[in-house]
């Protein structure tokens, strides 16, 4: 596979409640990732972006954003997942060989529309709809204590991942500052609100308004734009069956599985001491565990015994995550774009040492039904 | 990072002042009419109204459904083998969701279940009894379907499900009634 190289990106700091426009926040992420490689409009020749029509409130949402999001009279499309599946998209743009530059940029506002409703209607309008027993967190409360009992790991175990993604968080200064806390103890994360036992109110990555961009080139002429291109050099997904019924919520299938496709096509064999970083998208604490295991970085149910802060054995979302604020179709590509800053030594505050292989993931559907998996490597670091 | 000239477009966009406003709108999705098909589910439904329990079994991979997909994601195929499921089943997961009464401003407690029927390798969302107590509850738990008053060959015909000490009491297909 011909090399295709991030050179630039920009994320705008995470609000609940953004003093913006949709298409101004848009327009700052596309301009700031642009600005960040020192390129202009004309260079730009695909953008894709990632956004839901529900979020946005209007159908077909991205035919609204063509001047914002640097898509006037280009190529342009939009995939209504994550901004790491948009990521995919712009990859096999820039691979068929007819693109120098491609935009990817994905966020939303969920202080415009009641975010829990939307995703109700993710739910199957005949079977689960009517009894409104599936939600989003409910459906996370079943994933929790599957994991849980299935292997014995405790509500404190879950909770050190928040106390540590938190504190993480706090460093991050584009984090959503509600998710920043410094302080925060195993007990704050236990007595918080109960959401759907036994999840907590701290145990769920909060939805906040957010949108991100991040720029895609081929190797020669990544190489043209910096110094320091971060490579791809592997990308698997999956997709679990929608019904939860269906699935094993104590594991990650799809996740597996995009981590096996990834790690071929980068040639990973030994993921826990060859990989230094994971950004990886977890919706809630305990699938930051269930992923860690899901990836080879921990045996099944014994990822919390990892030592994943910043400076340990292998840092897992030192950026704190996505439970360091969750921008809903954002959120994996932000996971990337950390991979990134950490590959290139421009994590300020939160920099891991010697990093020169990176993950980083993204997730739609309830219990992370898909998932995408990135290999990240380069960055002159 | 560049190796180009830097722009400073970007500068005006970071004072702070008040930018937007918000107008308030509907979106009438509520409306929307979903069709879906019944014919893999007549059968399920018609048994559930004589009390009694079938799956939808894969041809391909025995996989067995419940309630019935119209199509196994494994073999893409249509299921077309029923077979008799017994009355006890196990719980899978469950959580206890808090949500609150837009009427009464009240918080209510609801425990839910994924709940696998014993005989079938899919599970089904649903409650169980309301006296147990869920402190006692685990994955694992030994149930038996608690059947509604008057059958109506619906899936609320399935009341809720009660805990039971001995699954050997129940091995016994349902008798029809
Ligand atoms: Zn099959």
């Amino acid at each position: 596979m011909e090399k295709v190289g991030i050179v630039g990106y920009y994320q705008v700091k995470l609000a609940s409640d953004a003093n913006y426009g949709r298409y101004e926040m848009i327009f700052e992420a596309v301009r700031g990732a642009i600005d960040h490689a020192g390129l202009k409009k004309k260079d730009i020749t695909t953008v894709i972006s990632a956004t839901n029509d529900y979020y946005d409130g209007r159908t077909i949402s991205n035919c609204f954003t063509v001047e914002v999001g640097g898509g006037y009279m280009a190529d342009e499309s939009k995939v209504e997942m994550d901004g790491a599946h948009a990521m995919l998209y712009g990859l096999m743009r820039i691979l068929s060989g007819n693109h120098k530059l491609a935009v990817i940029w994905a966020g939303s506002m969920p202080s415009c529309f009641p975010y829990h409703s939307a995703r109700l209607y993710e739910t199957d309008p005949t079977w689960e709809r009517p009894s409104a027993l599936v939600t989003d967190i409910s459906a996370g409360g079943f994933q929790m204590r599957a994991y849980m009992e299935k292997y014995g790991v405790s509500a404190e175990d879950i909770a050190k991942v928040v106390v540590k993604n938190k504190k993480n968080a706090a460093k991050n200064s584009l984090a959503l500052p509600e998710a920043q806390m410094a302080d925060i103890t195993l007990s704050d994360v236990l007595n918080s609100e109960i959401f759907a036992d036994p999840v907590t109110e701290l145990m769920y990555a909060q939805p906040c308004d957010g949108v991100a961009a991040l720029l895609l080139a081929p190797e020669h002429h990544a190489l043209k734009i910096t110094d320091k291109p971060v490579w791809i050099t592997g990308v698997g997904w999956n997709q679990d069956p929608y019904y939860l019924g269906d699935r094993d919520l104590s594991r990650n299938k799809s996740m597996e599985l995009a981590g096996k496709m990834a790690y071929d096509a980068a040639s990973i064999k030994d993921p826990a001491n060859e990989i230094d970083v994971a950004e990886l998208s977890e919706a809630f604490a305990h699938e930051e565990l269930i992923f860690a295991e899901a990836l080879g970085l921990a045996e099944a149910g014994k990822a919390s015994t990892l030592n994943s802060g910043i400076d340990g054995d292998i840092a897992i979302n030192p950026s704190g995550g996505a439970l360091g604020g969750n921008p809903p179709c954002a959120t994996g590509l932000i996971r990337i774009i950390e991979a990134v800053k950490q590959l290139q030594g421009e994590a300020n505050g939160y920099q891991v040492k010697n990093v020169k292989k990176a993950i980083a993931s993204g997730q739609i559907g309830m219990c992370a039904q898909n998932n995408i998996l990135y290999v990240l490597e380069g960055g002159g670091n | 990072m560049s190796k180009m000239t830097r722009r400073k477009s970007m500068e005006y966009i970071k004072k702070e002042y008040a930018r937007t406003r918000t107008m308030p709108a509907s979106w009438y999705l509520n409306s929307y009419k979903y069709k879906y098909n019944v014919t893999h589910m007549k059968p399920f439904l018609d048994k559930l109204k004589e009390g009694k329990l079938v799956g939808l079994q894969c041809s391909n991979c025995n996989r067995v459904s419940f309630p019935p997909k119209l199509v196994c994601g494994n073999c893409l195929i249509k299921p077309d083998r029923w077979v008799d499921l017994r009355e006890t089943a196990t719980i899978a997961t469950y959580t206890i969701t808090y949500l609150k009464d837009e009427a009464t401003g009240k918080i209510i407690e609801k425990p839910i279940a994924c709940i696998r029927q014993d005989g079938c390798d899919t599970t089904i969302i649903t409650e169980l009894a309301p006296e147990i107590n869920y402190e006692d509850a685990y994955v694992g738990m030994p149930l038996k379907i608690h059947w509604a008053d008057n059958l109506e060959g619906s899936l609320s015909d399935i009341k809720y499900y009660d805990v039971i000490d001995d699954k050997s009491k129940d091995m016994a297909l349902r008798e029809k009634k």
